[in-house]
């Protein structure tokens, strides 16, 4: 009977999931049988003495692609989100104007120029694309969570406080879980942004999955950057479907 | 009538208090003796000493405690003091010059350090919170802005002169005004094609209701992938039309350069644009829709001056996300070579040339306000009811 109910769940979170997890297995599949497409590349570079990057494996390229843009997006997500709940308790009040109006002015501020002005004042490496993304990441979600928050029904935190729930179970229990889809949207807009961003990471000594695509650029070898672009993709799709679903199931 | 009593304005205070901190603590300029030796820093009291150090936290201190009792009066002296502030820097910056570089060498130059970015962006936050407090309205935010933009003209023109990012700037001047009129060119060219494409894309998904998903399936799909493997991936089919097609080649279409950037730049132009038409004219209230038709109106007059108008607000909104996107995408399209101030900014971080990283990032930031600016004054100034 359980063994039936978990076929049952399985294949349930199997319909519901399926397209991420298409895109994972892609993306797995080019990242570790990148080698095995020599053929196809041969024949899209067929002048090149090389037509695989092998400078780091694909995998490990991936895993510190992964890395950047995860540890920027949870910090984002952790800041802006903390951010967004402070400016709209009581105390915090006197700093929403200027919060609100920074992250929709920040939105202006295209990724590449961020990235340029961390350099400056960081240095070359992996330090200046992470905090450039976490401080670009930043202002989808505290947008998005100032919104969700301040646009719950005065109503509902009223009623929940009448029920004897403290402020801070208001918060967890009402305020947060209502605003949880437009916090997640804007989790979703910051994370896609940022593995298209981590690219970009490769031009300031960062290696990640933009090395083979430079490389590629600048040695005119076009199957370096497909082979860089392909994994960047695939990563993006697996990221865009998959909170995508889960938006869906939160709704 | 009784005294305006308003509560402590906390966020100009802990925003000076910062800038407090930052001038005290932080390098303020840098000095290096040519462009390749990196600079040894300088704190504002190694510039001017103790005294003129202090002498500088005065006005922060004056600004935190007027606002801590904030009467309209008060605000209106903290705006000024602002101002005044950031007119005052680019002198700060010309008496940093006469006392840190000799004047014997020719290469000497100042470079700008973290407390003076610091600062300059601490005033301006002041300057928003001020304009909301006061309840300026956007104009009047933008003229704020016009004695400081002046102040900081004059000191380039004449005593700033060893100032790093001028040097970059003086040494390509001519590289400067083609790679901003390039930049402006390829975005107004993608633009404009996405304006005409989307438009008419959305007005047949409004006609089609199966072209509707598969349309915004494509257009989401493409809006997922990033922008530089875009780029990247448009080269190959590129080169391969202009090694092909005898006519492509001959308008200048090659597998690097403008063409992949444009048609990588229109595609990510689509989807806000095709959105925002689309869902801006199923959004007109269907009652004024019929009491338009109810009128005698024919259904070509009720989309020419019925519905058009009323979506045109957000169709603009539209316009907004794209050419901001675009000029931001357009400095990453530098990387296949398509130039613009792209350029600056991925030659000096080759170079390890910071300020030439400036020049080109600082125009393209500026760029993207002024679109934003520009864009959303005539959503608002379109809006139905006229200027709020």
């Amino acid at each position: 009977m359980s063994e039936r109910a978990l076929a049952f769940g399985l294949a349930a979170a199997l319909r519901h999931w399926w397209l991420p997890l298409v895109w994972l297995g892609l993306l797995l599949l080019a990242s570790l049988g990148m080698a095995e497409l020599e053929a196809g590349f041969r024949w899209l570079e067929p002048d090149s003495r090389e037509v695989i990057y092998r400078r780091t494996d694909f995998l490990t390229l991936l895993g510190r692609h992964l890395l950047v843009v995860g540890v920027a997006s949870l910090l984002a997500g952790l800041a802006g989100v903390g951010a967004a709940v402070l400016v709209t308790r009581p105390f915090g009040r006197d700093f929403l104007p200027l919060v609100a109006q920074l992250a929709s002015m920040g939105q202006t501020f295209p990724p590449v120029a961020v990235l340029a002005l961390a350099v400056p004042v960081l240095g070359f490496g992996t330090l200046p694309i992470i905090v450039a993304l976490v401080l670009y990441g930043l202002l989808p979600i505290v947008r998005n969570s100032l919104a969700g928050l301040q646009g719950i029904d005065p109503a509902v935190q009223e009623a929940a406080r009448g029920m004897g729930m403290s402020k801070g179970q208001v918060l967890r229990q009402v305020e947060l879980p209502l605003a949880a889809p437009v916090i997640l949207a804007g989790v979703r807009t910051s994370v896609t942004i940022n593995i298209a961003t981590a690219a970009l990471g490769a031009t300031v000594g960062a290696s990640n999955l933009g090395d083979p695509i430079i490389s590629g650029i600048v040695n005119g070898n076009t199957a370096y950057i497909v082979q860089g672009a392909l994994p960047i993709g695939l990563l993006a799709l697996t990221a865009d479907s998959a909170f995508e679903r889960l938006l869906r199931h939160l709704r | 009538m009784r005294r305006e009593v308003l509560r402590p304005n906390r966020v100009l205070p802990l925003l000076m208090l910062v800038a407090l901190a930052a001038w005290l603590g932080l390098e303020a300029v840098s000095v290096a003796p040519n462009r390749i030796v990196p600079g040894s820093g300088f704190r504002a009291h190694e510039v001017v000493g103790w005294t003129g150090a202090l002498a500088g936290c005065l006005p922060l201190l004056a600004v935190a405690a007027l606002a801590w009792r904030p009467t309209t009066g008060r605000l209106r002296l903290v705006l000024a003091l602002a101002v005044l502030l950031l007119m005052a820097m680019p002198a700060w910056l010309g008496l940093a010059v006469t006392r840190l570089v000799d004047p014997a060498q020719p290469q000497a130059r100042l470079g700008l350090g973290g407390a003076f970015w610091v600062l300059l962006f601490l005033l301006l936050l002041a300057l928003i919170e001020l304009r909301a407090r006061l309840r300026l309205p956007r104009l009047a935010g933008w003229g704020l802005l016009v004695p400081v933009l002046l102040a900081w003209w004059l000191a380039l023109a004449s005593w700033l002169e060893p100032l790093a990012l001028l040097q970059e700037y003086r040494g390509r001047s001519d590289q400067f005004a083609a790679a901003v009129g390039y930049h402006l060119g390829l975005v107004g060219a993608a633009v404009g094609a996405s304006l005409v494409i989307g438009v008419a894309l959305a007005l047949l998904m409004r006609r089609h209701a199966g072209l509707q998903k598969a349309g915004f399936g494509v257009l989401n799909f493409l809006q997922t992938i990033p922008s530089l493997a875009l780029f990247g991936l448009l080269l190959a089919p590129l080169a391969w039309l202009a090694a092909n097609v005898g006519w492509l080649a001959a308008l200048g279409v090659r597998g690097i350069g403008w063409a992949p950037a444009f048609l990588a730049l229109v595609g990510y132009s689509l989807l806000p644009m095709v959105r925002n038409t689309f869902v801006a004219l199923e959004g007109v209230d269907p009652a004024v829709i019929e009491s338009a038709r109810g009128m005698g109106m024919s259904p070509r007059q009720v989309f020419l001056q019925v519905r058009l108008p009323l979506a045109l607000p957000v169709m603009l909104e539209g316009l907004r996300i794209t050419t901001v996107q675009a000029i931001g995408l357009t400095a990453v399209a530098a990387l296949i070579g398509a130039g613009g101030l792209g350029g600056f900014i991925f030659q000096g971080l080759g170079q390890a040339a910071m300020d030439l990283v400036l020049l080109g990032a600082l125009p393209i930031l500026v760029m993207a306000l002024v679109a934003d600016a520009l864009l959303g004054a005539l959503t608002e100034r379109l809006h139905p009811g006229g200027t709020r």
